[in-house]
C-alpha cells in the first residue's frame, strides 16, 4: 500500500539555524506517528510546512499520491490535511453547530441548520466527542473546543491530522478521552501526526515514533516493545534520570501565610509555607488555581483575608511591590502573560527587572549589562536562540517556556509560584527545571508547585495539597500519600 | 534609534529584506502618476503643475520656510501621537490640545502684558504646554475614572476645546468690532523667533527636539520599555508590574503638552494672534504623520515633513495654476493611503 504521506529531505532554514536538515518522514492510513524531539528540534515547523503554512528551501511532499509544493493551508486542507492549533480558531459567541459551518463549502449557501446539527450529532457519537451542535463554545472546556477542531476535520474529509502538543493544556481526563478519540480516528482509517513530550502518552497510543534532534531524524521505531526509558535516550541522546527529591527539610521559618484568603472563585483559604518547602497544588485545572495564583502575584484583588510574606503584610500590595518582597511568579498562560512575542528574548528576560540593574543604571537602560546577562541566562537555561536579539516568538513552545523560568528564578525569589512550569518542555528540560526548583529549595526558598499532572507534583513536593472548587480540600505529607484519599478530594467538590 | 533589546533590529532587518524604502519610493511614485492623470483630467498639464508644486517648495527661501512652518505642528503632535499610539492609547485628541494651546499662548500674551520679549515668549510656550496639557489631563481622567473608550473622550473633547476658542474669542481675548472671531492681535515683541532669511519660525526646532527626546525616551529608558510593553500586551504589563493608568497618564500628558505647544506656535509664530478655527483638521494630520512615521518618534520627522512639503507645494500649484483645490485633498489623501498601504506591516 503506497504511504499516505511522503515526506522526503524537508530543509528549512531561519537564517543560521537550520530547524529542519533533510527530514524524511512517511504516514499511513490507520496509523498513528509519534513525532518526538526536544525543544527546537524542528517538529512544528515541519508541520507547518507541511501544512503549507511556510514554504521549505528544499524537499518534496507527496500526500495521497500527488505531489504537494508550493501550497496554502487552505489548499493542504483541500488536499485532505487538517491541523489542530493550540490556539484554537473558534467564534467563542457562536455555537458549535455555526463555527463547524464558518467557511465550509459543502454548507452550501443556505444554512441548512438542522442537517447539519444531525451530522454533527451522529459523527460525535461515532467518534465519542460527545459534542452538542447547539452548545455555545465560550461555555465550553478548552478539551471540548478542541473536539470541535477534530470534528471541523473529520467533516471536511480530512485523511491526515496533525496535532501539535494536542494535551499540553488539557486536565488528565480530557487527555485520556483525547487518546480515545484519536484511536477511534485511526479505526476509520485516518493517517495521524501526534506531537507531545509525555512519554505515557505515545507509548499508550501511537504505532510508532519518529525522533527529530537539531533537525534531523535521530531515529525511529515501533512502539511496540519499547518502554520510556528507551524513548527518552532517543530524544535526549542520554539517560534522563528521575529527579532526585531527596525530601526537603521544611523546617525553615514560615514564610508564606495565607489566612482566609477570599476573591473571585477561590476561598476562603488558609495555607502556610515554610522556607525550604515545596507545596505541591493538585487538582482538575479550572478549579481556581489561575485565581489563587494570580491572587497571590497580586493580578488580581483579594476580597477577604490576608497574605504575610517573610512576616509582611501583602495582601494589597502591588505587583511590583511582591517583586520586590521576594516573591517571583511563573504564570500558567505563556502566550499573552508571561512573555510579550513581539519582544527580544533580551526583553522578556527583563520584562519584570527593567528598572534595575544589571538592565538599568541610573535611571537608563543599560545596553552592554543587559545583552551580557541575557547571553548568560541564554547559557545557563539552555535557551536555543541565535541571538538575544531574536524576538521571543520564534522561538520554539519549550525554548520560550525557558525564558519565563530563566527570569523568574534568575531574581533568587523567597517565595516562587509555579504554576504548569513545565508545560511544553522536553524530558530533559523538565528533569532541569525540577532541579533548579529543588536548588531553591536547598537555597531556603518556598515553592508553591500547581499542576494539573499528579505524577509531577508527587515527584517534587514536601507536601501534597489539592485545590477542589476553589477551595484546599486537604493536604498530606509526601510520605504519607495515599492515591485513594487524593482522588476523593480532587473529584470530591470539583465542578 | 537603535536598539538591540527591542523589536525595531529585527523588524528594522525584516523591513530592510523586504525593501520597505522602495515600496515607499514606489508608493510616492504611483501617488504622483496618479495625480498626473487627475491634473490632466482638470484640463491642466500636469509637467506644469508639478513644476508649481516643486517651485512653491523649494521655490524660494521664504516658500522653504513656510513648507518648514506647516511642518511644524505635524511634527509637535504627531511625535506626541506616536508616543501615545506605542502605549495602546488611541489619542485623537491633538485638535482640542492644540486649540488649548493657542488659548493659553493668546492669554499669557495678552492678559499679562508688559513682559520683557524672552520672559513673555517662555511663558506663553509654558502656558500653551499646559493647556493642552491640562485639557490631555481631563480626557485622561474621564477615560480612566469612568472607563470611557479614549477615543471617544479625546474627539469630543476636541469640538469642546474649539468652543471655548470662541468662548475666549468672544470674551476676554477678543477683538471687538473685527468681523470675525479673533484675537486682538499679539505685540510684535512677542513673536515667536524666526530664522533670518528663510522665515521659519522656531517650532520646528521644538518640534525636532521633541521627537528626538520621546525617541531616548521610548528607547532608552525604563519608562520607555513600559510604555512599549503596555502597548504590546495589557496582561503582560500588569504581569511585569506596570501601572496601566500611570503610564496613560505620562504618554497622555506628553502629547497634550506638545500638542498644546504645536497651537502656541501657530499663534505666536504664524498668525499672531488667536483665529477661531485655526486648529481644526490638525489633529488627523498627526494622526497620519504619526502612523507614517511607523510610531518611531524619530521617523515622524521626515513623515512630518514630507506631509508638510506636499501640502505647500499643493497649496501652490492651486494658487499657480488654479488646480481646483479639492483636487489638492484628493491628491493627498491617495498619497497617504498608498503610502500607508505600502508600509504597513505584514501580520
Ligand atoms: N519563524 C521563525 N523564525 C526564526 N526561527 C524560527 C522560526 N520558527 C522556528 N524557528 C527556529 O527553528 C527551530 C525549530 O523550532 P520548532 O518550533 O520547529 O521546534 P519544536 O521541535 O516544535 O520545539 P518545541 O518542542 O519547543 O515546541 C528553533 O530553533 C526555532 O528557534
Ligand atoms: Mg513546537
Amino acid at each position: 500500500m503506497a504511504a499516505l504521506l511522503e515526506m522526503r529531505g524537508i530543509v528549512k532554514c531561519f537564517g543560521a539555524v537550520r530547524a529542519n536538515d533533510g527530514i524524511d518522514l512517511d504516514a499511513q492510513a490507520g496509523e498513528i506517528v509519534g513525532l518526538l524531539g526536544e525543544n527546537g528540534s524542528g517538529k512544528s515547523t515541519l508541520m507547518k510546512l507541511l501544512f503549507g503554512m511556510m514554504p521549505p528551501d528544499a524537499g518534496g511532499i507527496v500526500f495521497r499520491g500527488r505531489e504537494l509544493s508550493d501550497h496554502n493551508p487552505r489548499m493542504a486542507a483541500e488536499a485532505g490535511i487538517a491541523m489542530i492549533h493550540q490556539h484554537f480558531t473558534l467564534v467563542e459567541a457562536m455555537t458549535v453547530a455555526e463555527n463547524i459551518m464558518l467557511g465550509w463549502q459543502d454548507a452550501g449557501w443556505r444554512l441548512k441548520r438542522r442537517e447539519i446539527a444531525d451530522r454533527i450529532r451522529e459523527t460525535s457519537r461515532r467518534l465519542g466527542l460527545e459534542l452538542d451542535p447547539s452548545a455555545r463554545v465560550g461555555d465550553l472546556s478548552l478539551g471540548r473546543r478542541q473536539r470541535i477542531e477534530i470534528l471541523k476535520a473529520v467533516l471536511r474529509d480530512a485523511e491526515l491530522l496533525i496535532l501539535d502538543e494536542p494535551t499540553s493544556n488539557l486536565a488528565p481526563p480530557e487527555v485520556a478521552e483525547l487518546l480515545a478519540i484519536l484511536r477511534h480516528l485511526r479505526a476509520e482509517g485516518k493517517g495521524i501526526i501526534f506531537i507531545t513530550h509525555k512519554l505515557p502518552e505515545v507509548l499508550d497510543v501511537c504505532d510508532r515514533v519518529v525522533v527529530l534532534r537539531a533537525g534531523r531524524v535521530a531515529g525511529f521505531a515501533p512502539v511496540a516493545g519499547a518502554d520510556r526509558a528507551t524513548l527518552a535516550r532517543m530524544m535526549v541522546g542520554r539517560d534522563v534520570p528521575a529527579p532526585q527529591n531527596l525530601s526537603g527539610s521544611g523546617t525553615g521559618a514560615t514564610r508564606l501565610s495565607v489566612s482566609g484568603l477570599g476573591g473571585a472563585g477561590i476561598g476562603p483559604m488558609d495555607l502556610t509555607l515554610s522556607g525550604g518547602e515545596i507545596l505541591g497544588l493538585a487538582g482538575v485545572d479550572g478549579n481556581g488555581q489561575l485565581e489563587l495564583a494570580e491572587t497571590l502575584a497580586g493580578l488580581r484583588a483579594a476580597t477577604g483575608g490576608s497574605v504575610m510574606l517573610d512576616g509582611r503584610d501583602i495582601t494589597h500590595a502591588s505587583v511590583s511591590a511582591r517583586m520586590t518582597a521576594g516573591l517571583a511568579y511563573i504564570p500558567a498562560d505563556r502566550s499573552s502573560t508571561a512573555l510579550v512575542r513581539g519582544m527580544t528574548i533580551a526583553a522578556n528576560l527583563m520584562l519584570r527587572d527593567s528598572a534595575r540593574p544589571p538592565y538599568a543604571r541610573r535611571g537608563w537602560l543599560t545596553k552592554r549589562a543587559t545583552q551580557t546577562r541575557a547571553a548568560a541566562l541564554m547559557q545557563g537555561f539552555d535557551i536555543r536562540a541565535p541571538s538575544p536579539a531574536v524576538p521571543a516568538g520564534r522561538l520554539s513552545g519549550g525554548n520560550q517556556q525557558k525564558i519565563v523560568i530563566a527570569r523568574e528564578l534568575d531574581r533568587n525569589p523567597g517565595l516562587l509560584i509555579a504554576h504548569q512550569p513545565t508545560w511544553g518542555l522536553d524530558p530533559g528540560a523538565t528533569h532541569f527545571v525540577m532541579e533548579r526548583m529543588l536548588a531553591l529549595r536547598a537555597a531556603g526558598a518556598a515553592v508553591l508547585y500547581i499542576s494539573s499532572e499528579l505524577e509531577e507534583v508527587l515527584a517534587i513536593s514536601d507536601r501534597v495539597a489539592v485545590l477542589a472548587g476553589g477551595a484546599i480540600a486537604g493536604i498530606m505529607p509526601r510520605g504519607g500519600v495515599d492515591m485513594a484519599q487524593l482522588g476523593l478530594w480532587m473529584s470530591g467538590r470539583a465542578a | 534609534m537603535s536598539d538591540a533589546l527591542s523589536a525595531t533590529p529585527a523588524t528594522r532587518i525584516a523591513l530592510r529584506r523586504q525593501g520597505l524604502l522602495p515600496r515607499i519610493l514606489g508608493a510616492v511614485l504611483l501617488s504622483f502618476i496618479i495625480a498626473a492623470l487627475l491634473i490632466a483630467l482638470t484640463g491642466h498639464n500636469p509637467l506644469t503643475a508639478f513644476a508649481a508644486m516643486l517651485g512653491g517648495v523649494f521655490g524660494s527661501p521664504y516658500q522653504i520656510g513656510e513648507a518648514l512652518n506647516r511642518t511644524s505642528p505635524y511634527l509637535l503632535a504627531g511625535s506626541g501621537v506616536a508616543l501615545c499610539f506605542r502605549a495602546g492609547v488611541i489619542n485623537i485628541g491633538a485638535d482640542g490640545q492644540i486649540a488649548m494651546g493657542g488659548i493659553g499662548a493668546a492669554g499669557v500674551v495678552l492678559l499679562w502684558p508688559g513682559q520683557p520679549g524672552l520672559l513673555s515668549a517662555v511663558a506663553a510656550i509654558i502656558g500653551a504646554a499646559l493647556c493642552g496639557a491640562a485639557w490631555a489631563g481631563i480626557a485622561t481622567a474621564i477615560h480612566l475614572g469612568r472607563r470611557v473608550h479614549e477615543v471617544l473622550v479625546t474627539l469630543l473633547l476636541n469640538f469642546v476645546a474649539l468652543l471655548l476658542v470662541q468662548l475666549a474669542l468672544a470674551g476676554p481675548l477678543g477683538q471687538p468690532g473685527a468681523g470675525f472671531l479673533q484675537s486682538r492681535p499679539l505685540p510684535r515683541a512677542d513673536w515667536l523667533w524666526r530664522a533670518p532669511h528663510v522665515f521659519f519660525h522656531g517650532g520646528i526646532i521644538l518640534g525636532v527636539i521633541a521627537a528626538l527626546a520621546l525617541s531616548v525616551l521610548l528607547w532608552k529608558t525604563p519608562f520607555g520599555f513600559a510604555i512599549r510593553v503596555t502597548g504590546q500586551s495589557r496582561r503582560a504589563a500588569a504581569y511585569a508590574g506596570f501601572s496601566a493608568a500611570g503610564i496613560t497618564w505620562g504618554v497622555m500628558l506628553t502629547a497634550g503638552g506638545l500638542a498644546g505647544i504645536a497651537g502656541g506656535t501657530e499663534v505666536l509664530g504664524l498668525h499672531h494672534r488667536l483665529i477661531e478655527g485655526f486648529s481644526t483638521g490638525f489633529g488627523f494630520k498627526a494622526v497620519t504623520v504619526a502612523l507614517l512615521g511607523a510610531l518611531e518618534p524619530a521617523a515622524v520627522i521626515p513623515a512630518a515633513l514630507f506631509v508638510g512639503l506636499l501640502e505647500s507645494g499643493a497649496l501652490s500649484m492651486q494658487r499657480q495654476i488654479g488646480v481646483p483645490s479639492a483636487l489638492v485633498v484628493v491628491i493627498e489623501g491617495i498619497t497617504m493611503l498608498l503610502i500607508l498601504a505600502a508600509t504597513v506591516r505584514r501580520a
